[in-house]
């Protein structure tokens, strides 16, 4: 009985563990977008769906269009937070899209300065940087 | 003359700047792979694998402009060697115009891929699988250009369920579907056609003009409140007539349905499908004593199960079980002739995100799939394993 009691806390623990550490990588990136784009908030399911090429909306019906970063510690901390899935099967995903004609792959970034000003300048942009960056004329949108 | 020149100049400008807009919403992608097959004892895919075979290669590029935020035209241009069948030319893959209004309803026009389960559409595309070959019950290489896509239209979208009850994506179509001169139907249906032909003492004839049919069917598939859990459901009504010297021949309008379920959370991923084709195919003979009609019925029941795990970024490796029977029953030949059984362990190796390598082995029972009398003329033997193994690039 004790054994067993000492397996669940252990679970319990390790549980804990995983749900804090997203939650800590999920504050070290925020979702930035263009200005124009009149959502201010959205729900991390719809983050997702716009991530991974099956919505083109916000839910307020605010259209937009995703950028990513090429790699670096806030690409990773995005994927592991919204996508679930590492980046060679995020590629895949959008490769998928591309080939069978049903999208067009996101402009990739080398810097998160670079993107900061692509999504400044261009309506519609949603994108996402580490927590801290100086996001300029972009809008950091709150995920619910 | 210099008011000319201006005007010129302010015209060159705004053309330049606005073609400079619309150059960078183009996109170019595209992909290529060579392939080796060895088998231990049947010639595998139409190839020469018994003795190893380097005669599987494909590619493709696509070139996609985004016109407006609702609007997307894009072709892609594809090519493949597998053994006899397919060659140097270019085919198109798909072309079509994309308007998407919202989420909720979009519509494609032009060529484009069919869906039907979970790979249908994407069992050209090399680079985004694990596995070197799908699941051939489900997913015969060789015959993939029966269902692969269709000149029509195809109108798609999403809806949101009930609060937690996850998410709808839907797709509906209907076209016309020419099947692939050098793909493996029609080389069965020519080596059918040999037959035919001796039998009835008729000048041997073969398919030279691609047999079309009309096609139309939809696709349904429930991203479920569960994370990661996708199950769906498709169906694809078909027929199809051909015909070749004083043979005609007509698949009846049938409907092929399958039903899948997969399941991907973090590096593990599992999935499975299953699906019936039931085909009424029949051949008419035009003889010197009068047309003869010589029919055949399939009913095809196929289903695998697969799983992956991505052991680090770079690797990943998995396994499946593929499963196929012709339930004619009696009328079938023999009960070798009647199955395939296919237990596959795989892996592969993203090098960049460019360049990848894929190993893997088969262990097939059955002679039902992926063989054919020509290139195993000494008959088949019930049991081959195939080893194949494959490196892509893609961009």
């Amino acid at each position: 009985m004790k054994k067993r009691r000492f397996s669940i806390l252990i679970a319990g623990v390790v549980l804990s563990c995983a749900a804090a550490q997203t939650a800590a990588q999920a504050q070290n990136v925020v979702i930035i977008v263009n200005n124009e784009v009149r959502a201010t908030a959205a729900s991390s399911d719809d983050i997702r769906g716009i991530f991974t090429g099956d919505k083109s909306s916000l839910g307020d019906g605010s259209r937009v269009t995703p950028v990513t970063l090429k790699g670096g510690p806030a690409h990773e901390a995005f994927l592991k937070t919204y996508a679930g899935k590492g980046d060679a099967a995020f590629r895949t995903g959008w490769r998928n899209l591309v080939f069978t004609g049903q999208g067009a792959m996101p402009k990739m970034f080398d810097s998160e300065a670079a993107l900061v000003d692509y999504v400044a300048a261009t309506p519609g942009a949603i994108g996402y940087v580490s927590r801290g960056t100086d996001v300029g004329k972009a809008k950091t949108l709150v995920v619910r | 003359m210099f008011r000319r020149l201006s005007i010129l100049a302010s015209l060159c400008a705004c053309a330049g700047a606005g073609l400079a807009q619309d150059l960078s919403t183009i996109q170019i992608h595209g992909f290529a792979t060579q392939g080796f097959l060895y088998s231990s004892t049947n010639n595998y895919l139409s190839a020469n694998t018994s003795s190893g075979s380097l005669a599987w290669n494909d590619g493709a590029v696509s070139v996609s402009d985004t016109l407006s935020d609702k609007l997307r035209v894009g072709i892609q241009l594809h090519m493949y060697q597998l053994g006899d069948l397919g060659g140097p030319t270019l085919q198109v893959d798909w072309a079509t115009g994309d308007y998407k209004l919202n989420d909720h309803f979009g519509f494609r026009a032009g060529k484009f891929k069919i869906p039907i389960g979970l790979f249908n559409d994407s069992q050209d595309v090399d680079a985004v699988h694990l596995w070197a070959l799908l699941p051939q019950s489900v997913y015969p290489t060789d015959n993939r250009g029966v269902t692969l896509a269709a000149t029509g239209g195809e109108f798609y979208g999403s809806a949101k369920l009930a609060k937690k009850a996850g998410t709808l994506v839907y797709r509906a179509y209907a076209g016309s579907r020419p099947l692939d001169l050098n793909g493996g139907y029609v080389k069965s249906l020519n080596l059918d056609l040999q037959g035919l032909d001796s039998a009835f003492g008729l000048s041997a004839t073969l398919v030279t003009t691609a047999p079309s049919g009309t096609v139309f069917g939809g696709d349904v598939r429930w991203q479920t409140p569960l994370k990661g859990l996708l199950v769906g459901s498709s169906a694809f009504v078909e027929d199809m007539h051909g015909s070749a010297g004083a043979v005609a021949f007509t698949i009846s309008r049938n409907t092929v349905t399958q039903q899948y379920a997969q399941f991907e959370r973090g590096r593990f991923f599992v999935a499975g499908e299953v699906k019936r084709v039931p085909v009424d195919f029949f051949f008419v003979a035009t003889t010197p004593l009068g047309p003869v009609r010589v029919p055949y019925y399939l009913d095809w029941r196929a289903w695998y199960v697969m799983t992956s795990y991505r052991v680090i970024e770079k690797l990943q490796v998995g396994t499946y079980y593929s499963h196929f029977v012709d339930t004619r029953g009696a009328e079938g030949p023999a009960p070798i002739d009647n199955y395939s059984r296919d237990w596959t362990v795989s892996a592969r190796y993203d090098f960049n995100s460019y360049f990848y390598g894929k190993l893997e082995e088969h262990f097939i029972h059955g002679t039902a799939l992926g063989y054919y009398p020509d290139t195993n003329p000494n008959g088949e033997q019930p049991r081959s394993n195939v080893l194949a193994a494959k490196i892509g690039f893609s961009f």
